[in-house]
């Protein structure tokens, strides 16, 4: 009895542990909460894993699959106001579109447009989708199917920095690629 | 001499009635006003609650130097307290909470120790004080036979992010001291009252597989998908009607601005240009005044609903990307520096399309979204500043604004 108890113990503390390597995003936000200042910065981690998580809650492998593509996506920087891609980021959504092409033929990906906290948020809406169909366009130049392709903007409502620096802000000026099945 | 009166007289003719230019009254020459607490019912906190509403309401009539000391007296005593002998005005309120839970209210306004204004208010629940409070006002303001303030009776809606991704949409009144969240969860932004009435509102749902307008009837408590969008949508404007909308979508990737009718439910593409057009307000007859990137920057455009025909209606500022329009008067959000990031801030500015003058009506922090009244007397923005959200009230004819801080999260879009 006392073995089963004990091997069920084990069990238990097995599958929670594993739980909790799977759940990053619950650790940062616990970190968030003591050092507030410090940790600002942390929620990209969040941001980007967040979503992962739900995957894999999916069918194991496929969604293991989408979640390595996605982590080999790239995210697209821009200047404050412009939705032009820089040379930097053409080469990197060059590499982006050789994935679309090859191990990620079979999926769908949609693009999320973000902005920085200055200007109103109907233009940043606006500005964000800018962002995003001049990536969809850049990645249809390269040979990607535009009807694999959605678009959406957040404007600067997901912000993945919330400190008011240059830094934070140039890192809010993205878009981001999720893959979907 | 002659000429110089004839020119003087033109001017005064001219321009008397500009508000870019003209500020009727100054704080100074205002008459003194105290509040006197006669409740008989109800704890001190809530006392001190109410008295708080009132002064705040008190102060954004605009027409008294308002006392903000708290001082009880009774309600049938003929004499003034001491302390206010002075005043030109006295208020005094008593509370009263009936079998019923019902909360009375009875208020009389005193000129040098004379009764010269009385009502009898009553509400069902005593968490709705702040309406009593604003109906209040709305009388003295109107007894005092200034222009009606009749917009501190109607109902703000706003949504609220609380988390990247994360809204509320909440129901309050001007000075957010009520708060009703009427959508929970999701990510839903950009609410809109649909009529006058205020029964019904649009927003955008983000949560779907494309951005989608909805309608919410609050009196039924239903929702109906109006029309979606790849991209955006955003109901930017309701015409006075409510049977045309002003949107701003993205059918292939483009924002742009297209009129909705509500009872054929079709659409029509107003704007054709290739950067970014939004925020089209409904303007004069059948023209609409929008945000468009046409100059490489955020700057404030019309355009007839018949022709191509675009004008440019705003010569200063370095990024233009709200603006709100009411009769010959347009507010729109400016930033004054070519700096993106320094210490500049966006300040909310007001022009007439009669004259060549421009009235800045913010200082400090990040003001944004303004929203004149219907009747055009005030104008309800954002301002963000010093990481809080809060709702601002400028009262055009007074230079006065005032202040109404959110406790939590960011305004993210917000109606009146």
């Amino acid at each position: 009895m006392k073995s089963i108890v004990l091997s069920s113990v084990v069990t238990a503390l097995i599958v929670f542990s594993g739980c909790n390597s799977k759940q990053p995003a619950v650790d940062t936000q616990e970190q968030t909460t003591t050092k507030p200042a410090v940790q600002e910065v942390e929620t990209v981690a969040t941001e980007t894993v967040s979503p992962e998580n739900s995957m894999v809650n999916g069918s194991e492998n496929g969604n293991m699959s989408i979640s390595e593509i996605e982590s080999k996506l790239p995210t697209v920087y821009f200047d404050f106001d412009k939705y032009e891609i820089k040379p930097a980021m053409q080469e990197k959504i060059d590499a982006a579109a050789e994935i679309g092409k090859d191990a990620a033929q079979d999926l769908k990906v949609r693009l999320e447009g973000n902005c920085d906290e200055w200007g109103s948020d109907e233009y940043n809406f606006a500005l964000g989708l800018k962002r995003a169909d001049a990536v969809k366009k850049a990645l249809v130049a390269d040979g990607v199917d535009a009807g694999r392709i959605s678009m959406v903007s957040y404007g600067k409502s997901n912000p993945v920095c919330t400190d008011h620096t240059k830094e934070c802000w140039a890192k809010n000026r993205r878009v981001d690629f999720k893959v979907l099945p | 001499m002659k000429i110089i009166v004839t020119l003087f007289l033109f001017i005064n003719i001219v321009f008397a009635s500009d508000a870019t230019i003209e500020v009727i009254k100054k704080a100074e020459s205002l008459p003194s006003m105290a509040i006197e607490d006669a409740s008989v019912s109800y704890s001190d906190t809530f006392k001190l609650r109410f008295f708080k509403a009132l002064v705040a309401d008190m102060n954004v009539i605009s027409l008294f130097n308002v006392d903000r000391h708290y001082r009880y007296t009774h309600y049938d005593l003929d004499d003034v307290l001491v302390e206010n002998k002075d005043k030109d005005y006295v208020l005094r309120y008593k509370m009263s909470e009936d079998d019923g839970a019902i909360l009375n209210i009875d208020v009389k306004l005193l000129q040098h120790k004379q009764e010269v204004f009385s009502k009898h208010y009553s509400v069902k629940k005593r968490d709705i004080y702040m309406f009593v409070s604003h109906a209040i006002a709305y009388d003295i303001n109107q007894f005092m036979g200034e222009p009606s303030v009749a917009w501190m009776k109607k109902k703000v809606i706003f949504s609220r992010l609380i988390a990247p991704k994360k809204t509320e949409i909440v129901i309050s009144d001007y000075t957010l001291s009520y708060q009703h969240t009427i959508i929970k969860g999701g990510f839903n932004i950009f609410p809109k009252w649909a009529d006058a009435k205020q029964n019904a509102f649009y927003y955008t749902s983000l949560d779907g597989f494309k951005p989608t307008l909805k309608y919410v009837d609050v009196k039924k408590g239903s929702i109906e998908n109006i029309i979606s969008s790849d991209g955006m949508i955003v109901c930017s404007d309701v015409s006075e009607d409510g049977k045309k909308l002003l949107l701003t979508m993205a059918l292939d990737g483009q924002p742009d601005i297209y009129t909705y009718d509500t009872k054929t439910k079709t659409y029509k593409r107003e704007t054709f240009y290739k950067g970014i057009d939004v925020n089209g307000q409904f303007f004069q007859d059948n023209k609409i005044v929008f945000i468009s990137s046409r100059l490489g920057y955020p700057n404030v455009f019309s355009k007839s609903l018949d022709t191509d025909e675009v004008e440019q209606m705003v010569y200063y500022g370095k990024s233009n990307s709200s603006c709100s329009v009411h009769g010959k008067y347009i507010v729109y959000e400016a930033r004054e520096s070519s700096n993106a990031f320094s210490k500049n801030t966006f300040n909310l500015h007001l022009i007439s399309t009669e004259s060549d003058f421009i009235r800045r009506l913010t200082a400090v922090g990040m003001n944004e979204f303004p929203r004149f009244s219907d009747d055009g007397d005030a104008i309800l923005f954002i301002k963000n500043y010093k990481q809080q959200s809060a709702i601002g009230i400028i009262r055009l004819n007074y230079n006065k604004n005032y202040l109404f801080p959110l406790k939590s999260g960011r305004i993210q879009s917000m109606d009146w």
